[in-house]
């Protein structure tokens, strides 16, 4: 029955193919703009007729441009009309001046035919297909009765992705590989699932037949390695690191962050709402912790405290970080190159880049050294106190009130930072973190909204007693608005300062008098001033102890993690275009609008973060989805199904598989609800991945890369996966997780940071263990053999690792002391019997997941046999590797094989 | 097997060169002699004992990603030395002699220097700060070097100065990643990047972009001056240090002999062999070849970072002190590194950040310390490149980040207690020597007070461009696709400074 309906429909679809084949063959049929005229036009004419030269004032990027009038007054092209059309009439030029290419080759006859064409069809523009995204895909038909492919098709679909893969193998003529080996296969999707080889009693149940691949496949997905693996590949695109970048690389507390990719990853939060807590979660309704820790994604910026460096200067680049990582990491386009100049290639306006600037540039954050806005984590007590002040306030006060004072004790928002202080008159903006003065000093700050406020706060460093402040309105001459004395306050303190109340924005005039001291010594430290509307309720009993309770919070010191928060109305920065992307030359002010070529805006959406993200996991955005289906691949495969992972647009490589591209997409978003486990599932499950890996030579010709996927991949592990797995089968690995990033061993005097006592302080206890995930990462200094394996140093959003093969990577697997750390652990795993080979075979099996072979076997043993008489004649106890003691001979032979076995392709690969 | 072999070998066998067999015989010679690792289709049998008589070419990049290419134009140096001086070293007081700034010293710099002008430190109005050095012309060339270079003046005839260099960066991180990556934010790959990435390496067994720093601190920017950027993570430079393992992981661990160490990557390779036979998977091909590199380079490396073998004079000429970071052993270790084939050295010296804080960091004391440390070992490394005909083939560059300004800095609107010199990029000096250089040119000109370049003025892109030249690269041409368009040292700009070419 089956197979009938099937033929019915290969039979349908047979006439369709031929129909396109007719079509492509029939050489006066309509040319296709999109696959047909563009990369023609890419190739050959875009750089000096686009989006950054539009040489002689034609271009070729948008419709009006190049069907418009160019600088001769007339248009390049004449819709209808090729022979009368400037266009070809230069590429057929023979006066090399004037022939187009310019001082390049002349376009083939074939190029210059197919733009003749179609421009005697009308030179009708069609959009570029990566900015649309189709409603429906239909499977392609089964290929059952279609030659030589047909006995494996039973064996290799095992789901309706497959079918794709297969039409294309069909049509190129080439047969899949029989399925991988059942360990071959456990190996491979328990790396790919949870970067950890399977644990053996899940390994032992698959290969015996007790359990199926399907629910091998769903045992792997309900682990929580599983998001520790996949957090690897998100802390890329976000950056992740554990320092703030830029000279100095001092520590920043922003592990809650990778503990919630992790979270959220084993939750399998939808990737819409993952997405929109990430780059929004702040602007939820009512947001809660987790949401906030959410938003540290675009927290990740870099932050420059080095000396005499401009904070809006790298404001401005934070920002701009931002918006250039949103577009990586979701739409697949470098928007970057829009900063300068119209795009070069894709449809995008300068201006636009500045309206999506716009969404981004309205948060608290302005690169100074404490990260603020952080989010304060209260432990259960405090937080009990800091309870009492938010229900006070919102039993007494309106919702706003309470939502400021909310957000005031989470995260100490808004506040003037000290930088904004200007106009000194002894003293100074100092050290990069706080403005002081002196004796006799001043200074002012611009434009305050004090929310009629009758209390001012401050956070200072005091350093003498009976220091006169004096807060006056406009300037010395000014109203006293606060007057009060301070006295040393040995170290850094946040107070409630009594404040007239004025209902006006206004300057501040701020003087510090103290005639004890003597010139040019500081006498204070400003970090910020704040206001804030009154606590209400001033005449009802308990006020005063609300009062307290609200100073105390703000002193009190605890975990944090740098967020995401918007300007309140009073605070709110426009944005302005750069000129040729120069912050300090900005031409028109600019409002929020994502950019006309991609989907529509809903009117109903919110002209902000939360708008911009709803705009992206919109259904009817063509990127969003296929960016994801994309990037899951390629870690699945090593490859993209569109292969420029970074880039899905006009000058990215074509799809090798389109339509699969788009059937996973909108399954993705429909039939799976944006799961994204849902999609690893659907990927792993299908037969085109459970294919063997190996490679017969007609297909390594044919198909050297794979991109055709008539064998299974076969790629080396990440620098995580590399380092997990030697202390997996060596039994080393601990299962901890989350919390702080902690140090393995690494060579003494690798850091030296300029201006910093940051130490590498060697983790003790099972922290030495952990999963490469939980390493600190320093950005100017890179654990060094995750550096050797590719891992980025994360100072910028990267969307895939370069695999490379260097002799560096041999040596950490031979030398760094973890690998011989884990040889030995493997060593004494296999140490079970006299037999020297059983030992071996153990410890082979044991890493690898195979048995071992004949000649494998012969060539460790020859490995355990020379090191065996080595030590054996050697009297002396020496060290051994950089252990305390010194293991017998026997012990240490093992350790030598366990390390060659720790080093073979076999292991390093997943095959 | 034998199909898919035969089918990489004439894939491989279109790009095989002669060179191949210059470098292929080098690692030979120059390497182990005789390492019996090779295989049916590995390693040196120059003399095509083994069956497979072509099996060299799978020495070639796609098993080698270091190996040597021929660069598109015929080069005027094989390697480069790049003597970064950390932190900006102050023009003023070195070559670029400003006698009329002296008459000026304490006046107040004047108010349309200053005019919407940004400076890091600098407060209000400074005062103009005369040069802090004596200076001489030396040599043929009659160019100006100051008293606290005294051993320069001895080379001065072989190098060319650029004395109006200009950037737009003035803080160190920002500054020092332009002058090394063409970009003031991180992600591009560096100079040494590209270079090894466009030629490859001489010598398989010494990294072919090597790092050396002294003077107890990595660049202010950290290591991303020598990062790999978008490029593969291979050409990266790998620092080699002074203490501890020359390079990480290069020694064996307790208890591991030589011949051990043998053993182990012996069956290795033989297990990797047979996991090839089954997958026929050419990067097992590629790491087999590693493996064999890393054996090599295990004896190569600490072998070439070891400077107490050299004659004594020599040690004297540069002024080494064995066993510690400094730059004159860093110096003697470039000439040992582009002696055996190393594509690109790049040292920094750290320290040379003089605002006058402190007594390290100023003007009259700390850069004149800062001079004494680097001026004797950078003549006689222009020296003993000479005497051993390197220096032709060797291009070295010297500069730092930024320059500084001739106004004395009054951080925090206070007299400091040493004097400084706060950064400044509008115009500062750096030189480079050997092949392809004019000797004894000097390009560029500065107003009286050195403030600003008013002739020869030069741009960060403009030295690349000319540094890729001179290793055989049109600047423009030389590129590497990332993000959907192909990406350049030198962005969208550079022009070749033609007026310091022989």
């Amino acid at each position: 029955m089956k197979n009938k309906l099937s033929t019915g429909i290969f039979v349908l679809a047979g006439i369709v193919v031929v129909g396109f084949l007719w079509n492509v063959l029939e050489p006066k049929d309509q040319v296709d703009f999109s696959t047909q005229i563009k990369p023609i036009l890419n190739k050959n004419c875009i750089s000096c007729h686009g989006g950054v030269k539009k040489n002689a004032g034609f271009s070729l990027l948008f419709e009006e441009e190049a069907l418009g009038d160019t600088e001769s007054g007339k248009p390049a092209i004449i819709p209808g009309d090729a022979s009368g059309s400037e266009l070809i009439r230069r590429l057929k030029e023979t006066d090399p001046e004037l022939r187009m290419p310019y001082e390049k080759a002349k376009l083939s006859d074939e190029e210059i035919d197919l733009l003749t064409r179609w421009i005697d069809q009308g030179a009708e523009w069609g959009e570029h297909w990566a900015y649309s995204l189709p409603e429906r895909v239909d499977l392609p038909p089964m290929a059952e009765e279609a030659g030589f492919v047909a006995d494996d098709v039973p064996n290799f679909v095992k789901t309706d992705l497959d079918h794709f893969v297969l039409a294309r193998l069909e049509g190129e003529q080439l047969r899949p590989n029989p399925p991988a080996e059942k360990n071959v296969i456990a190996r491979r999707v328990a790396l790919d699932l949870t970067g950890l080889p399977p644990e053996k009693s899940l390994f032992e149940a698959y290969t015996t037949g007790q359990i199926s691949y399907g629910s091998m496949v769903d045992s792997l997905l309900s682990k929580e390695t599983y998001g520790e693996k996949w957090a690897s590949w998100w802390l890329d695109m976000a950056r992740y690191s554990d320092t703030k970048g830029y000279e100095k690389d001092q520590g920043r507390s922003i592990h809650q962050y990778r503990d919630w990719v992790i979270r959220a990853l084993n939750q399998d939060m939808p990737y819409d709402q993952f997405t929109m807590e990430q780059l929004a979660g702040d602007l939820l309704p009512d947001p809660s912790m987790d949401q906030l820790i959410a938003t540290a994604f675009h927290r990740n910026t870099m932050n420059n405290d080095e000396g005499g460096t401009d904070d809006e200067e790298y404001r401005v680049a934070s920002v701009i970080d931002r918006v250039n990582t949103t577009f990586e990491v979701w739409q697949s386009t470098t928007i970057g190159c829009v900063q300068c100049h119209g795009h070069p290639y894709d449809p995008f306006r300068h201006e636009e880049y500045y309206k999506l600037m716009a969404f981004f540039n309205n948060t608290r954050d302005e690169d100074i050294p404490s990260e603020s806005p952080v989010l304060k984590f209260y432990s259960p007590e405090q937080q009990l106190q800091v309870d009492k002040v938010n229900d006070w306030v919102a039993e007494h006060g309106n919702k706003k009130t309470a939502e400021s004072y909310r957000n005031f004790l989470r995260y100490t928002q808004p506040v003037y930072n000290a930088h904004l202080l200007n106009d000194f008159k002894n003293g100074a903006y100092d050290d990069h973190a706080s403005s002081v003065l002196w004796d006799d000093g001043s200074c002012v700050l611009e434009n305050v909204s004090t929310q009629g406020a009758s209390a001012m706060y401050m956070k200072y460093n005091s350093h003498f007693d009976g220091t006169t402040m004096t807060v006056r309105e406009n300037n010395a001459e000014g109203e006293i608005l606060a007057r009060f004395t301070l006295n040393r306050s040995k170290g850094s303190k946040t107070a409630k300062i009594p404040f007239k109340k004025i209902n006006r924005s206004t300057d501040l005039f701020i003087t510090a008098n103290n005639d004890g001291i003597q010139k040019e010594i500081n006498a204070i430290n400003i970090y910020w001033i704040g206001f804030i509307p009154d606590i209400p309720g001033q005449d009802k009993a308990g006020y005063s102890q609300i009062s307290k309770a609200f100073v105390d919070a703000l002193n009190t010191q605890t975990e944090t993690v740098p967020v995401m928060a918007e300007n309140p109305e009073h605070m709110k920065r426009t944005t302005q275009v750069f000129e040729r992307g120069n912050w300090l030359v900005t031409t028109d002010t600019v409002e929020p609008k994502t950019p006309g070529t991609l989907n529509p805006w809903d009117a109903n959406w919110p002209k902000d973060r939360l708008g911009l993200s709803k705009w992206l996991v919109s259904k009817k955005n063509p990127l969003t989805a296929r960016t994801l289906v994309n990037r899951v691949w390629h870690q699945i495969f090593g490859q993209g199904l569109v292969s420029t992972v970074e880039d899905i647009g006009s000058q990215s490589e074509p799809p090798s598989h389109p339509a699969l591209l788009d059937w996973l997409s909108l399954r993705l978003m429909n039939e799976h609800q944006w799961s994204i486990k849902a999609l690893v599932r659907e990927v792993v499950m299908s037969g085109t991945y459970r294919q063997g890996s190996e490679t017969r030579p007609e297909l390594y010709q044919k198909d050297p890369k794979n991109r055709l996927y008539a064998r299974g991949p076969r790629i080396r592990l990440s620098a995580e996966q590399i380092r997990d797995q030697a202390l997996a089968v060596s039994g080393l690995l601990s299962s901890k997780m989350y919390g702080p990033g902690v140090m393995p061993p690494q060579p003494d005097g690798v850091w030296q940071t300029v201006y910093s006592a940051a130490k590498w302080v060697e983790s003790e206890g099972e922290d030495r263990y952990r999963r490469g995930v939980y390493t600190y990462m320093k950005r100017t200094s890179t654990y060094p053999s995750f550096l050797t394996f590719d891992a980025g140093s994360r100072e910028v959003c990267s969307i895939r690792r370069t695999v490379t093969n260097t002799p560096l990577q041999a040596l950490v697997t031979l030398n760094d002391p973890v690998y011989l750390e884990a040889s030995y652990g493997l060593a004494n795993a296999m140490n079970v019997s006299e037999n020297p080979e059983e030992n071996i075979a153990l410890g082979y099996e044991r890493a690898t997941y195979s048995k071992i072979t004949p000649l494998k076997l012969k060539a460790l043993k020859e490995l355990y046999e020379n090191s065996l008489s080595e030590f054996e004649s050697n009297e002396e106890n020496t060290p051994f590797f950089h252990l305390q003691r010194t293991p017998s001979a026997k012990l240490a032979a093992l350790a030598v094989v366990a390390n060659a076995i720790l080093n073979l392709d076999e292991f390093l690969t997943k095959a | 097997m034998d199909t898919l072999e035969k089918l990489i070998q004439e894939h491989l066998n279109k790009d095989a060169q002669a060179k191949t067999r210059r470098h292929f015989i080098k690692n030979c010679a120059g390497g182990l002699g005789g390492l019996a690792l090779s295989s049916i289709f590995m390693g040196c049998d120059p003399l095509g004992k083994s069956k497979t008589a072509s099996a060299r070419t799978f020495s070639e990049r796609d098993l080698n990603p270091l190996a040597t290419l021929a660069p598109p134009f015929s080069p005027k140096v094989k390697s480069v030395i790049y003597l970064h001086m950390a932190g900006a070293p102050s023009q003023l007081e070195m070559f670029d002699y400003k006698p009329v700034l002296h008459k000026f010293h304490g006046q107040d710099c004047p108010q349309s220097l200053l005019e919407g002008r940004k400076f890091a430190f600098i407060k209000g109005t400074p005062k103009l700060m005369g040069p802090q050095a004596e200076f001489a012309q030396e040599g043929e060339s009659g160019n100006w070097v100051s008293n606290f270079l005294p051993h320069f003046k001895q080379v001065v005839d072989e190098v060319a100065f650029l004395k109006a260099v200009h950037t737009d960066q003035f803080n160190h991180g920002p500054a020092q990643l332009f002058m090394h990556t063409g970009s003031a934010r991180l992600g591009r790959p560096s100079i040494g990047a590209w270079a090894t990435y466009g030629l490859g390496s001489e010598n398989q067994n010494l990294p072919g972009f090597v790092v050396l720093t002294s003077g107890g601190n990595t660049p202010d920017a950290g290591k991303s001056v020598w990062g790999s950027g978008f490029l593969p993570s291979v050409y990266q430079g790998v620092q080699c240090r002074s203490k501890g393992d020359p390079v990480l992981y290069i020694e064996d661990p307790d208890g591991i002999s030589r011949d051990l160490k043998k053993s182990t990557i012996d069956a290795i390779n033989k297990i990797n062999k047979e996991e090839y036979a089954k997958y026929g998977d050419p990067e097992i091909l590629a790491r087999i070849n590693q493996y064999e590199m890393a054996y090599r380079m295990q004896i190569a490396v600490p072998e070439v970072m070891n400077i107490n073998d050299e004659p004594e004079h020599i040690k004297q000429m540069y002024g080494v002190e064995p066993g510690e970071e400094s730059f004159a052993n860093n110096c003697l270790l470039a000439r040992k590194l582009v002696e055996e084939g190393v594509r690109f050295v790049q040292l920094f010296d750290w320290g040379w950040d003089t605002h006058g804080n402190i007594r390290e960091g100023s003007i009259d004391m700390g850069l004149r310390n800062k001079c004494t440390q680097i001026d004797r070992p950078i003549t006689a490394l222009i020296l003993d490149l000479k005497q051993r005909g390197l220096l032709e083939d060797t291009l070295i560059v010297w500069g730092g980040e930024f320059g500084r300004t001739p106004m004395q800095e009054n951080r925090g609107n206070k007299e400091m207690e040493f004097k400084g010199r706060d950064h400044h990029g509008d115009a500062f000096t750096m030189w480079m020597a050997g092949g392809g250089i004019k000797k004894g040119a000097s390009h560029g000109e500065t107003d009286d007070i050195g403030f600003a370049g008013v002739e020869g003025r030069v741009s960060v892109h403009d030295v690349h461009a000319t540094i890729l030249h001179l290793l055989g690269f049109d600047h423009e041409q030389l590129t590497f696709d990332f993000q959907g368009r192909p990406f350049r040292l030198t962005d969208v700009e550079g022009e070749i400074i033609r007026e310091i070419l022989a």
